[in-house]
């Protein structure tokens, strides 16, 4: 237990520095969401006077969505890494340190987890500046980023699948971007559920992005919603299980 | 005991390309070891199941008295392994590395900055050490690799072609250095494609081609094998087209298989050069053969390597005493 601590502290300890570093590993995920955020935030301006719309304002209402954004494209810039550290030999570099393999793993989720924070940090600071409120205040906001970087550390398997098994970094890129759009698409993350077509709004419901931003949203705009906070939790865990088997599986192949 | 104990060691890759095909060889405390064999023979594929980073079909690989598949923690603290390609963070400064590599290998932050900043000055990258390793040349990021490899101070080092890519006087230096290492004690395992380094280093190795160990013996026990010394027959450029006639005329002076043709030559060995070569410029004389440049040279690592290597297929592509280059996969 101390022991891969110890080491995955190593080993986050490396791609911290690497970020600190070099910034374009803090900024690659975020100037996206930061476009939409701008771009949205304007286009869709006038949203907030539809009937069935019950947000101040369609800032108020992107924020969570943004955030959303931001972990689930920081998740394939952790595939990627995986892929260009394989690449770099520097996989190897850790398998042949007397450490264990699952310390390497840990390492890696520790340092996304960290990123992603920071990232979802940076939405939030951004949203203030351009006006957004945080209901329930710096408590609010703590809990949004955590619930963002657990889901984007559930996010970051599946890219790390996607990685492991096609073995390319620009490839997994490309899936990457083919896969959010939709699946932020198919959600409650640009439209609210009551505004979708019946169909949509169903699909939305099996969509897991659906419930992070809602209860993203509710903490930005109503309050501690706790079957929110708690169905947001559970499906982030349910899919981490799925990704994470899948994502080990991956790494012992290409390891052995 | 030895200290690296190879049996019937196979590996079969998935897809069914038999890369190692039963080698047996033990490497010895204190040793150089060169394990010689062109592009795709087997090399890397023997070092990688060595330092427990690929597991074998079949067989055993034990090192220093562990056997590699059941207590492969404890091979990797005795080891270290400078692969063919080199792998270092480049984000990350000379001394970053070195320092990252050490704690990975259970020292302390201390010991770690210590060792580290040993290791620059004896690799001679002090001056570099707090520039990031992506603007470092090929030398130097070679350099830091090994570094990196020493940086828990191993009794037993696993080096795969250590000096590809780099210049001659690099490549010399690093001879240098791997020497007086080797003198502190080390046992240093060494792959390589250049004869030359083999030559200048290992104080025994093995031939491996497609994945069998085709001889093994002391440098010089395989120059001998040869039988004596090498006459060359360089011919004058515009006769470059007889080689072959010219390798059939001399071909009954050789005491080791037929006469070797290369580009523009041919090469016989033999036990009693000084009265062979007369009979050699007898031949050529009256066959009207014009000779450019006649030669009595010791047997050098290429002629063995060519003629355990099945050397038929390649010996076109060198000329005599060059140093045989092959081209580097990507990976
Ligand atoms: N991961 C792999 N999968 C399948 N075949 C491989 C793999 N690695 C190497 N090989 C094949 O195994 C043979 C030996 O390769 P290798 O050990 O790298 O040779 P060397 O290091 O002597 O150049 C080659 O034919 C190579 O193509
Ligand atoms: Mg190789």
């Amino acid at each position: 237990m101390i022991r891969t601590f110890r080491e995955s502290s190593i080993l986050w300890g490396r791609l911290m520095r690497k970020m600190v570093r070099v910034k374009l590993l803090l900024f690659f995920a975020l100037f996206q969401p930061l476009l939409f955020l701008l771009l949205f935030s304007q286009v869709f301006d006038r949203l907030d006077q539809l009937p069935g719309f019950a947000y101040d304002s369609y800032l108020q209402f992107l924020v969570p969505s943004i955030i959303a954004l931001t972990a689930l494209n920081s998740a394939f810039q952790s595939g990627i890494g995986m892929v260009t550290d394989i690449e770099d030999g520097l996989l190897d570099k850790f398998l042949i340190a007397p450490i264990r393999r699952s310390s390497i793993l840990l390492g890696k989720v520790m340092a996304d987890a960290t990123r992603m924070a920071l990232q979802a940090l940076i939405i939030v600071g951004v949203s203030l500046i351009m006006g957004a409120r945080f209901e329930t205040g710096v408590l609010g906001v703590l809990m949004m980023i955590v619930l963002a970087a657990c889901f984007g550390i559930a996010w970051a398997g599946l890219s790390n699948v996607i990685a492991l098994r096609t073995g390319n970094g620009e490839l997994t890129m490309m899936i990457g971007i083919l896969i959010t759009f939709p699946v932020l698409f198919l959600s409650t993350s640009f439209m609210p559920s009551a505004l979708l077509p019946s169909w949509l709004d169903i699909v939305a419901t099996f969509n897991p992005i659906t419930y992070i931003v809602e209860a993203v949203r509710a903490l930005v705009n109503t309050g501690w919603d706790w079957n929110a906070i708690g169905k947001a939790f559970g499906v982030t865990a349910g899919l981490a299980v799925v990704t994470f088997t899948a994502a080990t599986a991956a790494f012992r192949k290409v390891i052995s | 005991m030895p200290l690296i104990e190879v049996s019937n060691l196979v590996k079969v890759y998935p897809g069914g390309i038999r890369a190692v095909d039963d080698i047996t060889f033990t490497v010895d405390r204190g040793e150089v070891f060169g394990f010689l064999g062109p592009n795709g023979a087997g090399k890397t594929t023997t070092i990688r199941i060595l330092v427990t980073l690929l597991a074998p079909t079949s067989g055993t690989a034990v090192v220093d008295g562990i056997d590699v598949t059941v207590a492969p923690e404890e091979v990797r603290k005795r080891v270290g392994y400078a692969a063919q390609f080199i792998g270092v963070d480049d984000d990350l400064t000379a001394r970053e590395n070195l320092v990252l590599q050490g704690r990975l290998h259970g020292l302390s932050k201390t010991e770690a900055r210590r060792r580290g900043d040993d290791l620059l000055e004896i690799l001679q990258l002090t001056a570099a050490a707090d520039r990031r390793a992506g603007t470092f040349s090929g030398g130097m990021k070679r350099r830091l690799d090994l570094g990196q490899a020493l940086s828990h101070d191993p009794e037993l080092l696993f080096l795969d072609e250590p000096t590809i890519g780099l210049d001659p006087p690099t490549r010399r230096a690093l001879w240098v250095y791997l020497r007086e290492l080797n003198a502190r004690g080390v046992t240093i395992f060494l792959t390589t494609q250049y004869l030359e380094e083999a030559d200048a280093l290992a104080g025994r190795l093995a031939i491996i081609d497609e994945g069998v160990i085709v001889i093994e013996g002391t440098p010089q026990a395989l120059k001998d094998d040869l039988g004596g010394d090498a006459i060359t027959v360089t011919l004058a450029p515009g006769d470059g087209s007889q080689v072959e006639r010219v390798a059939e005329l001399i071909g009954q002076y050789s005491d080791a298989g037929a006469a070797r043709t290369y580009d523009g030559a041919v090469r016989v060995f033999t036990r009693d050069a000084a009265s062979r070569l007369a009979d050699v410029v007898r031949t050529l004389d009256s066959a009207g053969i014009h000779v450019a440049r006649l030669e009595v040279s010791e047997p050098t690592l290429d002629d063995v390597f060519l003629r355990h290597t099945g050397g038929k297929m390649r010996v076109e592509e060198v000329k005599p005493r060059s140093r045989m280059m092959f081209t580097r996969k990507p990976r």
